[in-house]
């Protein structure tokens, strides 16, 4: 609506259909009707006004004003503000490292090869390479999403109040969402082991879990290394000591009641040491290039 | 004036190494600049106030609350600005995201009143017209200008600045001065440098470390005057001087214990800087 009164204007909107006009129960025609006299009448423009709820206006202005300079969301914002996460923490998310195209890409590239070479080979009653690598990759995916290394912004972070281990637990959950979708779908890839294909879920709790648990005391790259590292151990001393093609014991049903256990254990020392995520894992003086961080 | 930090007997290690050893100090309103050479403890000083690492030993307080407990941590990071040495930046984001991505670690949620928050701290750093640029594509005076808009978030009383100016050329570093001159007013601010002019045009205290250890406290003008009568100058390097340098003018400027009818200088900020160190054993001033 632009403009002042058109001097040839001779009738004003009826007080009665300027108020549903303001609660917005005007109905068409009449609707149209007032649109296009508001456009033309200053009078009525100012009436109407004085009938709506200052509260209301003020509402609107600051939603406009929110608006104005917005940053456009990313693609994973907008994906996560659809399913219903807050905007707020859709930022905190779009800022997680490994949410962004590349790593998942990347992700997608290893599981690809890995399940087609699983497949292709096919001579063990259980997908042995597939499993052994599963459990790595959310592993190291809440690894890069939060600490120094991998966080730009890491230190300003810290020092927020924003608790630490909120930070943490957000990313934790997204990036072991998105993990654990990847590798269902590449478990989706080996219908031939049924269930047995699966025996990578307990084992990739159990490693997340012990490698966050680690990380207060050992630091963000250090924790996660060892805890891989051990996995891989584990998963070698296992192969020695195999008869035949039988099931490696960490694949076994007893296996999976141990990563059970280790993935609870970690879990209550997570909480425990919840408040070590209130500074930063790295004592030393950060370094980093232009953007920081990066080494 | 109100004391905004006060600090007592903070000692931190790094395996073998003393980051800080017993450093006691008190902050107030207004500028105080933290002077010192590499490894002097300064980063490891403003970490430990900006609640970043915690003290081996001591403890502190700012604005009456104590870090050493989870409550008064929150507190103290709820009145805390702080601009860390390299400071990072999500490179794809645009300055407008990266301060709102700050924001939101601030607590700041709601929507509208947190992108007025960024739009006004990005208007304080004179940035209103490049929020929406990528700060891949900004210049690194506007960067720092960015991380500083950061820190200015929820109009903090306590501003921690590990040395905003280095690395910019002197006209961006002429502007940002400007730029803390403004945003001190009515706080209290902590900004660590390697520049003595730094200090000599923004600071109404001065703090000089060496070896972890606080080695002098004062006024810029006092800090000054610790080299009153002992510069001079002389038509070749004197060879009982603790530094000299040629000057532009072709004579050397000596500082140190003058010979008997030297020819005494106006002492300078660094001079004093200088000597504080090199009385100290901190550092062999020679150049």
């Amino acid at each position: 609506m632009s403009g002042d009164t058109n001097p040839r204007q001779t009738w004003h909107l009826a007080e009665e259909d300027l108020r549903a006009y303001d609660r917005g129960e005007l109905a068409p025609p009449l609707l149209w009707s007032a649109d296009a006299h508001l456009a033309g009448c200053a009078e009525c423009r100012v009436r109407l006004a004085g009938l709506a709820d200052p509260a209301v206006l003020d509402a609107g202005w600051a939603r406009l004003d929110a608006e104005l300079d917005a940053p456009r969301p990313s693609l994973l914002e907008r994906l996560l503000l659809r399913c219903g996460v807050a905007d707020h923490t859709a930022r905190l998310l779009a800022a997680t490292p490994v949410l962004r195209r590349s790593w998942l890409l990347a992700v997608t590239a290893v599981l690809v090869m890995t399940v087609a070479a699983s497949d292709a080979l096919r001579q063990a009653d259980s997908p042995t390479l597939f499993l052994a690598l599963a459990p790595l990759l959310p592993l190291a995916g809440v690894a890069l999403a939060y600490g120094p290394v991998c966080d730009p912004a890491y230190e300003m972070a810290v020092v927020a109040p924003l608790h630490g281990f909120r930070l943490v637990l957000v990313r934790t959950v997204a990036v072991l969402a998105v993990g654990l979708g990847m590798n269902g779908l590449a478990t989706l890839a080996l219908p031939g082991y049924g269930l047995r294909a699966l025996a990578w879920l307990l084992p990739a709790l159990a490693l997340t879990a012990t490698g966050l648990a680690l990380t207060p005391r050992l630091g963000a790259v250090l924790a996660p290394a060892l805890t891989g590292g051990g996995w891989i151990a584990l998963l070698a001393v296992a192969a020695t000591g195999r008869h035949g093609d039988a099931t490696l014991p960490p694949f076994t049903a007893a296996g999976q009641g141990a990563a059970a256990a280790v993935a609870a254990l970690a879990v209550v020392l997570l909480v425990h040491l919840r408040d070590r995520f209130d500074f930063a894992a790295d004592r030393t003086a950060p370094t980093g290039g232009p953007y920081g961080g990066t080494p | 004036m109100t004391v905004t930090v006060s600090a007592s007997g903070l000692t931190l290690r790094y395996g073998g190494t003393v980051a800080l050893d017993d450093v006691a100090l008190r902050l107030e309103e207004g500028i105080t600049g933290l002077l010192g050479p590499n490894g002097a403890g300064k980063t490891t000083l403003l970490r430990v106030l900006a609640t970043a690492v915690p003290a081996d030993r001591g403890a502190f307080t700012v604005l009456g609350h104590d870090p050493g407990t989870a409550a008064g941590r929150l507190a103290v990071r709820r009145t805390l600005g702080y601009l860390p040495q390299n400071p990072g930046f999500h490179p794809d984001f645009t300055a407008f995201a990266f301060v709102d991505y700050v924001a939101i670690l601030k607590e700041l949620t709601d929507r509208a009143a947190r992108h007025r928050e960024v739009r006004r701290v990005l208007a304080e750093v004179d940035l209103a017209d490049v929020r929406g640029r990528r700060i891949k594509r900004l210049s690194g005076g506007m960067r720092q200008r960015v991380a500083l808009a950061a820190a200015l978030v929820g109009d903090p009383r306590f501003l921690v600045l590990d040395e905003p100016t280095a690395g910019l050329d002197p006209e961006q570093r002429m502007r940002f001065r400007e730029l803390i001159t403004r945003t001190g007013e009515g706080r209290t601010v902590l900004l660590s440098t390697h520049q003595t002019e730094d200090v000599a045009m923004l600071c109404h205290r001065v703090i000089v470390m060496a070896g972890g250890h606080v080695r002098f406290e004062g006024t810029p003008a006092e800090l000054t005057a610790r080299a009153a009568g002992r510069v001079w100058s002389s038509a070749e390097r004197d060879p009982g001087a603790r530094a000299g340098w040629r000057t532009g003018a072709g004579a050397f400027r000596n500082v140190g214990d003058p010979p008997e009818g030297a020819d005494l200088l106006e002492p300078t900020l660094e001079d004093g800087y200088l000597l504080t160190l090199d009385d100290t054993g901190a550092q062999a001033v020679t150049r």
